[in-house]
């Protein structure tokens, strides 16, 4: 089902968290939204599931009016950060819940539960109450809990986020299986951008309550709108230079490097720019020599990673395949890749 | 593992002696006194042995004769006797002669005393024989001892020739100060008085603790939760009030309330209803008002431990509920109630406590009336042992029903915590051993 928030705005008494959000999730899409803490992620996601009342604006499920509609008439499944798992009630009962309130026969809901407990494999579990579940294990409870009753819409406000590393990897996957399996339309609160673009179709990007910049996660990588979008997605993040338009390459003042810029960036002589390099822009393999100086390296496994400070002071980010003869303290020339770099005014706008 | 039983040991240590001395000692005393026939009569200390006109009356049914010996003046010939009779003044030869011929002699009548008296040489004339037979008189009835030995070498020297179970039973029917005694509870056992007064005890706590302590103060709780902040706020304030209102200015209010010049009076006058007593009219309205003057007492306390554990309950589990479609009846029935089990086992054991121990609004509201329709178990204590009209104080028996009192507490405890089983509250101690 298609959500659609229509000039939506949330304010707290006098602190205006969200103005005029319009936003457009398709039917069975998953579409996450993005951005720091403190921007309103929550706050949005309260509002679709009817917990907030929008101050202003309207909330449309297809083509239904849910802004006034309570929560419990909205069929939606949610899974809250914390889960939310009621304590004093088993597994069993915790999933069944939503279908016990609608008045469902008992044997009905314990085929449900079976069925919902097999898709996100706890069935083991039924008869355990949520303390006795691990962090992931509870998890699952609290995604089949809002599965159960077949929602309209999936709400996830960071459920992966108490979770250690391989379970978090493990449950993404899990997830976004499900979340096919289902066709449901889903929208999924997250501050990681991993998380993020591995899940959704889609990604929104918030900052201070606005939506940035919505598209697929590649579209997003490759072409952010803003240094803001740039400097959220990819990890390592990516590095920025300051300099200045000069003779239609990018020149860091008081020092060797030019970089040139292709002829669509429009910017007068001596303006301020922006230019942002991904580590993965940064290797022996580039056409813009640079020298400077290792001053962290770091082994990932597969890959290294090392930051490099340039003669003039600025800072850029190198990842490569690893290798054993460079340390902390040498010094190297490698070479930016100009094809690869964004180019942003001093403001952050991409040119 | 020891070290931390010692400290656990050490920490208990302050409060297991006030317990100590504030609970147990109080009712080790009180069990001791509940086995006594203590009265304002006996006395608390030890008491003397007199041969007092009910006293008999006890022994005439077990051994009539002696009674009825102990009852008549007897006649000894003795020095006592002897020197009056010598300060009489009359010849100095009768004296001499008694003492000669008689001396030691024990006379069951008057009669046969001044029959002796009459035949002796000196030859008194009929008046003197009456003022000398009067000398020699030592009737036992009214006299007193202060230990059972000189009961015994008195009455022996009177020629009474008793057994040792004869003796007892003198001992005993003799003795005024307070003995052992099993007594005060076949009494509580048996008496239609004492059934009366158990049944309005558990109507009272019953009907208070029900009503008012747990169902309204959850209400309370409920829908203060549910109310905006400064609302249930104030509402809170406002229920609380009755606690922290004196008991006597509270009592008080509810008199001028229920009195015949109060409130009630006043506006039922208007419907022309002559004034009256609404408090004290009718053991029904006795009842209601006892009720409600305790209700809204009790219910403060239940409205604030069930809204604090409302309050730990996390917000997120309310929201999940309603987004998984939960009416607001539903929220409470499925995610609140469950959750309440050990508040409600708190103020349901404490109330019911506090209820059978508590009487003081009853006394300053109804006394216990009107006859004795509201007369609860405590402040029948109360008035046995501690406060009457007739002016005896029955220690032993107050003592005993305050035990009474004691053992039903406890034993309503032990059932509270096997119906909410506790064992299941109580989470394993998070540090083990
Ligand atoms: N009930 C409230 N009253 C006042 N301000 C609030 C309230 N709830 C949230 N806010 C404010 O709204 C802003 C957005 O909060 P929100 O919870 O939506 O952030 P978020 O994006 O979910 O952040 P996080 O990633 O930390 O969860 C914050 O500045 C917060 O202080
Ligand atoms: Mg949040």
């Amino acid at each position: 089902m298609r959500v659609l928030l229509d000039n939506f705005s949330k304010s707290f008494g006098t602190t205006k968290v969200i103005e005029n959000m319009t936003l457009e999730v398709g039917h069975g899409e998953m579409l996450a939204l993005l951005g720091p803490s403190g921007c309103g992620k929550s706050t949005t996601l309260f509002a679709i599931c009817g917990i907030h009342r929008p101050t202003g604006g309207r909330i449309l499920f297809g083509d239904r009016d849910v802004t006034d509609l309570p929560s419990q008439a909205r069929n939606i499944g949610v899974v809250f950060q914390s889960y939310a798992l009621y304590p004093h009630m088993t597994v069993a009962e915790n999933i069944g819940f939503p279908l016990k309130v609608k008045g469902m026969p008992g044997e009905d809901i314990r085929k449900e539960v079976d069925r919902i407990s097999g898709l996100v494999h706890i069935g083991n579990l039924l008869g355990r109450r949520p303390a006795e579940l691990s962090g992931g294990q509870q998890q699952r409870v609290a995604l089949a809990r809002a599965l159960v009753r077949k929602p309209d819409v999936l709400l996830l406000d960071e459920p992966l986020a108490n979770l250690d590393a391989k379970l978090r990897l493990e449950m993404r996957s899990e997830i976004r299986r499900i979340q096919r399996e289902t066709g449901i339309t889903a929208i999924l609160v997250t501050h990681d951008q991993v998380e993020a673009m591995s899940m959704c179709d889609r990604i929104a990007i918030m900052k201070e309550g606005e939506i940035v910049q919505i598209a697929t996660p590649a579209e997003m990588y490759n072409d952010p709108r803003t240094a803001f979008v740039a400097g959220f997605l990819g990890n390592p993040p990516i590095t920025f230079l300051r300099g200045v338009m000069a003779n239609g390459a990018f020149a860091i003042p008081d020092s060797e490097i030019r970089v040139p810029l292709p002829v669509s960036i429009a910017a007068s002589e001596g303006t301020k720019l922006m230019l942002g390099v991904r580590p993965e822009h940064f290797t022996p393999a580039g056409d813009i020599a640079v020298s400077g100086k290792v001053t962290f390296a770091e082994t990932q496994g597969r890959e290294n990673l090392y930051d490099v400070s340039l003669d003039g002071g600025p800072l850029l980010r190198s990842i490569q395949p690893v290798r054993h003869d460079v340390n902390i303290g040498d010094a190297v020339t490698w070479a930016i890749d100009s094809k690869g770099v964004l180019v942003f005014a001093d403001d952050g706008r991409r040119l | 593992m020891k070290s931390s039983r010692m400290l656990g040991l050490i920490m208990i240590a302050p409060a297991a002696i006030m317990i100590l001395l504030f609970f147990l000692m109080p009712v080790v005393l009180t069990g001791v006194f509940s086995m006594t026939n203590m009265t304002t009569a006996t006395g608390i200390s030890g008491g003397a042995y007199q041969i007092a006109p009910h006293s008999l009356n006890d022994l005439k049914s077990t051994m009539p004769d002696i009674a009825e010996q102990m009852s008549q003046p007897r006649y000894t010939i003795d020095e006592t006797g002897l020197k009056a009779v010598e300060g009489l003044g009359l010849d100095a030869g009768i004296a001499t002669e008694l003492r000669a011929k008689h001396m030691g002699e024990v006379f069951k009548t008057r009669r046969e005393a001044e029959r002796m008296i009459k035949g002796l040489d000196q030859g008194p004339s009929t008046t003197q024989v009456k003022q000398i037979s009067e000398q020699f008189n030592r009737s036992v009835v009214n006299s007193r001892f202060s230990s059972r030995q000189e009961l015994f070498t008195a009455l022996d020297t009177l020629g009474f020739k008793l057994t040792d179970a004869q003796k007892d039973s003198i001992a005993e029917a003799t003795y005024t100060g307070w003995n052992w005694t099993t007594e005060n509870f076949s009494r509580i056992v048996s008496s239609p008085d004492m059934a009366r007064v158990l049944f309005n005890t558990l109507l009272y706590v019953a009907l208070v603790l029900v009503l008012f302590n747990t169902t309204y103060a959850m209400l309370l709780a409920i829908w203060t939760h549910y109310m905006p902040a400064a609302p249930a706020t104030i509402f809170r304030s406002i229920w609380l009030l009755p606690r922290i209102t004196p008991v006597v200015i509270y009592v008080l209010m509810w008199k001028w309330l229920a009195w015949d010049t109060g409130f009630i009076s006043v506006l039922m006058g208007k419907f022309g209803y002559p004034p009256k007593n609404y408090l004290l009219d009718n053991a029904y309205n006795a009842w209601l008002f006892v009720i409600l003057i305790n209700g809204f007492i009790g219910a403060s306390m239940g409205m604030l431990v069930f809204s604090s554990a409302l309050k730990a309950i996390p917000k997120s589990q309310f929201f999940a509920s309603e987004v998984d479609g939960a009416s607001r009846w539903q929220q409470i029935r499925y995610i609140i109630l469950p959750q309440m089990r050990w508040p409600i086992l708190f103020v349901t054991c404490y109330q019911t406590l506090s209820l059978l121990a508590s009487f003081n609004e009853i006394l300053l509201s109804t006394r216990g009336g009107p006859g004795k329709a509201t007369e609860v178990w405590s402040l029948a204590a109360y008035h046995t042992a501690l406060n009457n009209y007739a002016g005896n104080l029955e220690y032993g028996l107050g003592a005993a029903m305050a035990l009474v009192l004691v053992v039903i507490g406890i034993v309503l405890s032990l059932f509270y915590l096997r119906i909410f089983n506790y064992g299941t509250l109580v989470s394993r101690p998070l540090i083990e051993d």
